[in-house]
């Protein structure tokens, strides 16, 4: 009893977190199959948040936790409430009928299956090429522990290395805004 | 056998020798001493005590100790809000469970507890089920970062604001969640107005946040608490709320703490009169308790992070109350902070909603960017009279113009339009 407990002790337990990453990483991925595997869009969407969710926890894993919260922040705060207000605020009877190209082409489900093991198998065919055949694959040595930025660090380098795509993204975001505010403006002339 | 009785007596006398000395750090001590105790307890038992099980035993303490303390300042909010209330309205309160009606909260959660869970046939059982759920982690996670006292910071993050307004994001889904799995129009429409709310009041929230972090030139709480330390002239705190951008945010801060807490007057998601409960509407028993339950401990969270980030968290008023412990001094200044918050509900009726997001985005909003461009001037002019004045300046005329032109004229009545019947 002593001695086993001795042994379960001394299991190398320090090396556990590298292992802990595949709960979040398998919850995502399930999460993502559950996106666009339910036939009811609230169902997919709160599958989604739980897919931004996960990806925020493997960030956090990897040590990167200013992305992590960044992460939550905006997709499970934010883009969470833009899908969900899309859904909720479109008709859902609208597309289905003939403003949809696609539904006039009908398919036999078996056609739909092997266009869709198709497409995906050449995404992923595609990802391992990129990932086994680019020139720096083998040549990367990860260290040993994984770094961790200061949250001032990344201010720093966001204002001095990258100021002017900083710059660039505010300017389209203000832009995007005006636009949004435009349109949802009411109209005057009616 | 003895041993193991002689070392336990040990360390209780190691702790009880703790009040003896300095009050302030009883807390932080004691974990050292169960730190202590669990290493020497396994070199008793012949082995040597892996790093992570104290760790894990420790963090569980913390978890525990955290916990507790928000669930009885949540008891005994809920007999005193009702016993504050009451006073404002010339009542006596619950009076009836133990003394004062202090037992008040016991007889409440029985009643919770033993009432009938109902769920109505339509609704989307799982996810009416995983709203509560959803609802009560992140509020349950929130009081993790605040720092309650001197090295009293459960966990230390150098992003630590982040984490808190990443987490309460979460509530929003939750409130979705709810409104929508319950399959009743009034949940839908009081789940989209508490939505848009709590979208709305964040903005002006992080802002007023991000004022205080630049202030103190980090987003951990606990630096921000050590900034806010010390007097100036040997008598005025430097508490954010005592320089004029600071109390414009901290103002901000309070009013964004009120609507992300769905407190009075910004309670509409749960406006009897027109929506019954809101998004509470389908709920029963212990899961209406729990949503109940998540609101409170969610609000002593926010009240903690604007003590931390404005009234100078663990700091005492004066240098003259510094032998006061620290958490003493955190826990006063959330309770009377939350006592103002009881005392604004019994003051002021419900807000009209196109008001209140008027109030939001066209007020609130703006008066945030003032409050940063007021805390630019005090960077650069620096803590004297030209920088008292120059951000004073522009904490009050931006307030001043806001307030006079964006919200028209109110002495000169014109018809009402409806903007969400036409």
């Amino acid at each position: 009893m002593h001695d086993l407990l001795q042994r379960f002790l001394s299991l190398p337990w320090d090396q556990l977190p590298q292992w802990l990453f595949l709960i979040p990483a398998g919850i995502m991925l399930l999460a993502a199959a559950g996106a666009v595997v339910f036939r009811n869009l609230i169902h997919c969407a709160l599958w989604l948040v739980l897919s931004f969710a996960a990806l925020g926890v493997l960030y956090m894993a990897l040590g990167a936790e200013f992305v992590g919260f960044v992460q939550l922040l905006v997709y499970v705060g934010a883009v969470s409430m833009l899908v969900i207000f899309a859904i909720l605020l479109t008709p859902s009877d609208e597309v289905s009928a003939s403003n949809n190209p696609l539904v006039h082409f009908k398919l036999s489900s078996a056609v739909n299956a092997v266009i869709g093991v198709a497409v995906t198998g050449l995404v992923l065919v595609g990802l391992l090429a990129a990932i086994f055949f680019s020139p720096r694959a083998g040549g990367v040595t990860l260290p040993a522990v994984a770094p961790t930025l200061p949250v001032a660090k990344i201010g720093e380098n966001l204002l001095s290395h990258t100021l002017l795509p900083l710059q660039a993204v505010a300017v389209l975001l203000t832009a995007a805004m005006i636009g949004a505010a435009l349109l949802a403006k009411e109209d005057k002339r009616s | 056998m003895n041993d193991f009785f002689k070392l336990i007596w040990d360390y209780v006398l190691q702790f009880l020798g703790l009040f003896l000395k300095n009050w302030d750090a009883i807390p932080t001590e004691t974990m050292r001493l169960l730190r202590e105790f669990l290493a020497k307890l396994g070199a008793l038992v012949g082995f040597t005590t892996p790093q992570w099980i104290i760790d894990a035993i420790c963090a569980l303490v913390a978890i525990v100790a955290i916990i507790a303390v928000f669930m009885i300042m949540f008891a005994l909010m809920s007999v005193f809000e009702r016993k504050i209330l009451a006073r404002a309205q010339n009542r006596y309160g619950p009076n009836r469970v133990g003394p004062w009606g202090l037992f008040q909260p016991v007889a409440d959660g029985i009643k919770m507890l033993t009432k009938e869970d109902l769920v109505p046939r339509a609704a989307d059982q799982i996810v009416h089920l995983l709203a509560p759920v959803m609802m009560v982690a992140p509020a349950l996670m929130l009081p993790a970062i605040l720092p309650y006292g001197h090295g009293m910071t459960a966990i230390n993050l150098s992003s630590g604001i982040l984490y808190f307004f990443a987490l309460s994001a979460g509530t929003e889904l939750a409130v979705f969640m709810a409104g929508w799995s319950s399959n009743n129009k009034y949940s839908v429409m009081g789940a989209m107005r508490a939505i848009a709310q709590m979208i709305s009041y964040e903005l002006p929230l992080v802002m007023a946040a991000i004022v205080a972090a630049f202030a103190a030139g980090t987003l951990s709480p606990d630096g921000i608490v050590q900034a806010q330390s010390g007097y100036t002239a040997g008598f005025l705190p430097n508490w954010y709320i005592c320089t004029p951008w600071g109390f414009a945010a901290g103002a901000l801060f309070y009013i964004g703490a009120l609507a992300e807490a769905n407190r009075c007057p910004f309670d509409l998601p749960e406006g009897e009169s027109e929506l019954v409960a809101g998004h509470l509407t389908e709920y029963s028993g212990f899961k209406y308790a729990i949503f109940f339950m998540a609101e409170y401990v969610g609000m002593f969270a926010i009240v903690g992070m604007f003590v931390t980030l404005f009234l100078g968290g663990y700091n005492a008023p004066f240098p003259f109350l510094e032998w006061i412990p620290s958490y003493v001094w955190f826990f006063t200044k959330i309770a009377a902070i939350a006592f103002s918050f009881v005392w604004v509900r019994a003051t002021l009726p419900r807000m009209r909603i196109d008001h209140m997001m008027q109030f939001a985005w066209k007020f609130m909003l703006p008066m945030s960017f003032a409050a940063l461009l007021a805390l630019a001037a005090w960077h650069y002019a620096g803590r004297n009279a030209l920088g008292w004045g120059l951000s004073a300046v522009l904490v009050a005329a931006p307030y001043l113009l806001l307030g006079r032109f964006c919200f028209g004229n109110r002495h000169s009545p014109t018809n009402r339009r409806y903007y969400f019947s036409e």
